[in-house]
């Protein structure tokens, strides 16, 4: 019997290999939008810490002129499109993109066009915002309040310029939190019901829902803003039938909406990190999952913190203030769930559980400030001081930057088949913890004691801010260098890191199931999910085989009596 | 902050009680975090105890953290309706603002902010008020947001255009208030200061009769000077 030919396999024009740029600037995969999106956002946490910087070297000294006033507001105002818009809401939702999809077991994503047209947007946003030679950029500061917006008190095209890009990423994310929402719904594996759903791929559910609901907000008021602007609208001007504060909730919306985001998005990932690293898994996953959730609507339910001192009546800013401390419950159930996670477990000290402890650490007193300004006669005094300035950087530093950073060394090896470097990882954390205590700590005082203003481009000698002041800037700096370690970490680890295999942690989800980094189909077969943690059962079943194997061979070899 | 109001004392009480619960979250956090990491480190050859929560620790810690907060909010309501009471003119104050508040017209334009007395005068950057009176600042913008906040004597309050917002304060401390605007309002906001000065009723009187007169003067002159035809 001869053996049977192989099946031949005839191609004929089999496609050119194209460039490595050209197939990730074409590509829909979720992996490569995924790329995109945090290679970019990396690139604009450089930019935007520069930003920093030049901010805080104009605030080193009373009444300095290092910045005019007007290029002062022209930096505050890139600084905060750039750190929101253009680095942490992409970081976010590029992990979100490239790992969820891997942790439910899919093989792509529901709607790849949608999230490849997302990053494209995304990208055009960037570019208008940054191409500032062709016109001035914004003016209006970090949430550009009307009427100061309208066109009669800022008639430069700055503020359009702003409107677009924020608008153009806006609508990206979106189309984004969409394919993600419709992929989580219908592409999850067999067996993989909502309860067994990692957390992570569940932080990115109630994190793409979130933003499928305040998205849209965001852009009417964009949309308002820029008829305002071009077509004589009246929407934000006012008497005559507009009004002010109508952009202030609108856009108070959105950005009360995207804090919680991403403080949803780092729980989510400190929450994988711990479970891995303590060998253990999560204390309660239904509380935490049900807290998530929970933080998303009465989180952004609290938007009307922000407008405390506006006349709104005194109702809603007690309605304001019922919403923030119900925020205690839920954040104080996920964290309690997060240290328990810990307890009684094995942690391994590696740089994803550095990062993520830090994460926990900065977000806690962040959370701890808004609590106090949340309480409305208190937020009277403190709202708008920069004891707001550091609640705020508190709270997203320890969501988007340790958070993320703990997110990124903890994937980096799934995504480049490299592990991070653990020495610089190291150095990097504690130079940015370091620099986020003595960078934000002493604006809680000038802000709480001597009710130094936010935004301000000047400060006077004799106010008794000074020093806290020159305190804050050595300590930006000093966070400018951490983060620049990590950024610089990850460039050469791509290449040079020690080569991580497909599961370096010993994670319990599907994405370790995949080879790092993954095929473009993500799968050739899947494991059957009978639990929150299949990956973990494999384990625990090969373990159970080789022990039975063992004692059979143990039982053969003794002498028969 | 000192506080040199009723409604400024409350709000300090306010923040007290803030920055207690917050001490006390961040430290039970960071305490149990630290000692979390530090106990349950990796060790050759231990295993991990497989711990899972039942509900009922859930609901407890839940109960806990629900009285706080509840807790928290009772305190917020209570301290920020105090800080909110309207002040009575006392023995000392202005004698016409017994029955009711004395009332200031407080305009903010870019970049300055404008004071409107009930007689007509008008003053910019200063304002001046009689001790132990209770002053009610109507708050009015002409172009963009300000708000105005001179936080020993009273809430930071929005001076939105199209809206008028009133807050009330009276204070028993004569002496010079420094104060600023705290809502980015364009090119000039740092330096867009007030200060308010507390003085005796007759000091107070005084300085609106000037103010009237000077104003009614100086309008006189440029009156005249262009019915003269120097002035086009």
């Amino acid at each position: 019997m001869s053996p049977s030919p192989h099946p031949e396999l005839v191609v004929d024009d089999y496609p050119k290999k194209r460039p490595r740029w050209i197939e990730l600037a074409t590509s829909a995969d979720h992996k490569d939008v995924g790329q995109i999106l945090i290679c970019g956002a990396l690139g604009f946490l450089f930019i935007a810490a520069v930003e920093l910087v030049l901010m805080r070297l104009q605030l080193l000294v009373p009444e300095n002129t290092f910045l005019s006033p007007v290029g002062f507001n022209r930096m505050l105002s890139l600084y905060g499109a750039t750190s929101i818009f253009f680095f942490a809401l992409p970081l976010t939702l590029g992990l979100f993109y490239y790992v969820a999809p891997l942790q439910i077991g899919a093989r792509g994503t529901a709607l790849p066009r949608l999230g490849q047209i997302g990053a494209a947007l995304w990208v055009a946003g960037a570019t208008i915002l940054y191409a500032g030679f062709l016109f001035t950029p914004s003016e209006a500061g970090v949430n550009p309040l009307a009427p100061l917006t309208e066109l009669a008190f800022l008639s430069n095209n700055g503020v359009d310029a702003w409107a677009a890009s924020t608008g153009l990423a806006t609508l990206g994310f979106v189309l984004l939190a969409v394919n993600l929402l419709a992929t989580l719904r219908m592409m999850r594996a067999p067996g993989l019901a909502w309860r067994r759903m990692p957390i992570f791929a569940w932080a990115a559910t109630v994190s793409s829902w979130l933003l499928i609901v305040i998205g849209p907000v965001l852009l009417a008021a964009l949309t308002m803003l820029l008829i305002d602007r071009n077509y004589d609208g009246i929407f934000f001007a006012d008497g005559s039938g507009g009004s002010p504060l109508l952009w202030q909730h609108l856009s108070w919306i959105f950005f009360t909406g995207t804090y919680m985001l991403l403080l949803i998005f780092a729980f989510g990932a400190i929450a994988e990190i711990l479970a891995t690293f303590a060998r253990k898994p999560l204390f309660n996953r239904t509380v935490t999952m049900a807290s998530l959730a929970v933080i998303a609507v009465i989180g952004t339910l609290a938007w009307m913190q922000n407008m405390i001192t506006a006349p709104i009546g005194i109702g809603w800013t007690y309605f304001a203030m019922l919403m923030s401390l119900a925020l205690v419950v839920p954040f104080g159930l996920v964290i309690f769930n997060l240290i328990a996670t810990i307890a009684g477990g094995t942690l391994r000290m590696r740089a994803p559980v550095l990062f993520a402890v830090g994460a926990i650490f900065a977000i806690s007193i962040g959370l701890a400030a808004e609590l106090e300004q949340s309480l409305v006669g208190a937020g009277w005094h403190l709202h708008n001081t920069t004891d707001a300035t550091a609640a705020t950087h508190f709270a997203l530093i320890g969501g988007a930057v340790l958070g993320g950073f703990a997110a990124l060394y903890y994937w980096f090896p799934k995504m480049t088949g490299r592990t991070m470097g653990e020495l610089m990882a190291r150095f990097s954390f504690w130079t940015i913890i370091t620099g986020l205590i003595l960078g934000f700590v002493p604006l809680f005082f000038a802000g709480a004691d001597e009710g130094q203003v936010v935004d301000a481009y000047k400060y006077f000698s004799g106010t008794g801010v000074t020093a806290y002041n020159v305190i804050a800037t050595i300590g930006v700096f000093i966070l400018f260098v951490g983060l620049l370690l990590t950024i610089l970490n990850a460039i050469f680890s791509r290449t040079n890191g020690a080569p991580a295999g497909h599961d370096p942690w010993g994670g319990d989800t599907l994405e370790w199931f995949a080879l790092s980094p993954p095929e473009p189909h993500n799968f050739d077969v899947l494991p059957d999910v009978r639990s929150p943690h299949p990956l973990r059962d494999i384990r625990e079943a090969i373990g159970h085989r080789t022990r039975r194997a063992e004692q059979a061979a143990a039982r053969e070899s003794q002498p028969v009596a | 902050m000192t506080p040199h109001s009723p409604g400024a004392d409350q709000i300090d009480t306010l923040l007290w009680i803030g920055f207690v619960a917050a001490v006390i979250l961040v430290v039970a956090v960071n305490a149990a975090l630290f000692y979390a990491v530090r106990r349950f480190r990796s060790e050759r050859g231990a295993a991990p105890r497989q711990l899972l929560s039942g509900r009922k620790l859930q609901f407890r810690v839940g109960a806990v953290l629900t009285i706080f907060a509840a807790l928290l909010f009772i305190l917020g309501v209570v301290f920020t309706d105090k800080a909110r009471e309207a002040p009575s003119t006392g023995e000392a104050g202005l004698a016409s603002a017994k029955t009711e508040p004395l009332k200031i017209k407080a305009t903010g334009q870019q970049w300055l902010w404008r004071y409107d007395y009930p007689n007509g005068a008008f003053s910019y950057y200063k304002l001046v008020v009689p001790v132990d009176t209770a002053v009610e600042l109507e708050l009015l913008s002409t172009d963009v947001v300000h708000t105005w906040n001179v936080n020993d004597l009273a809430p930071k309050a929005d001076a939105v255009p199209g809206k008028s917002h009133d807050i009330v304060f009276s204070t028993e401390d004569e002496g010079t208030y420094e104060g600023d605007s705290s809502t980015l309002s364009g090119q000039a906001y740092a330096a867009m200061r007030t200060a308010v000065e507390v003085v005796s009723p007759e000091e107070y009187e005084n300085f609106v009769k000037t103010q009237q007169s000077e104003i009614e003067a100086a309008q006189e002159r440029v009156v005249g000077l262009i019915e003269n035809g120097e002035v086009p």
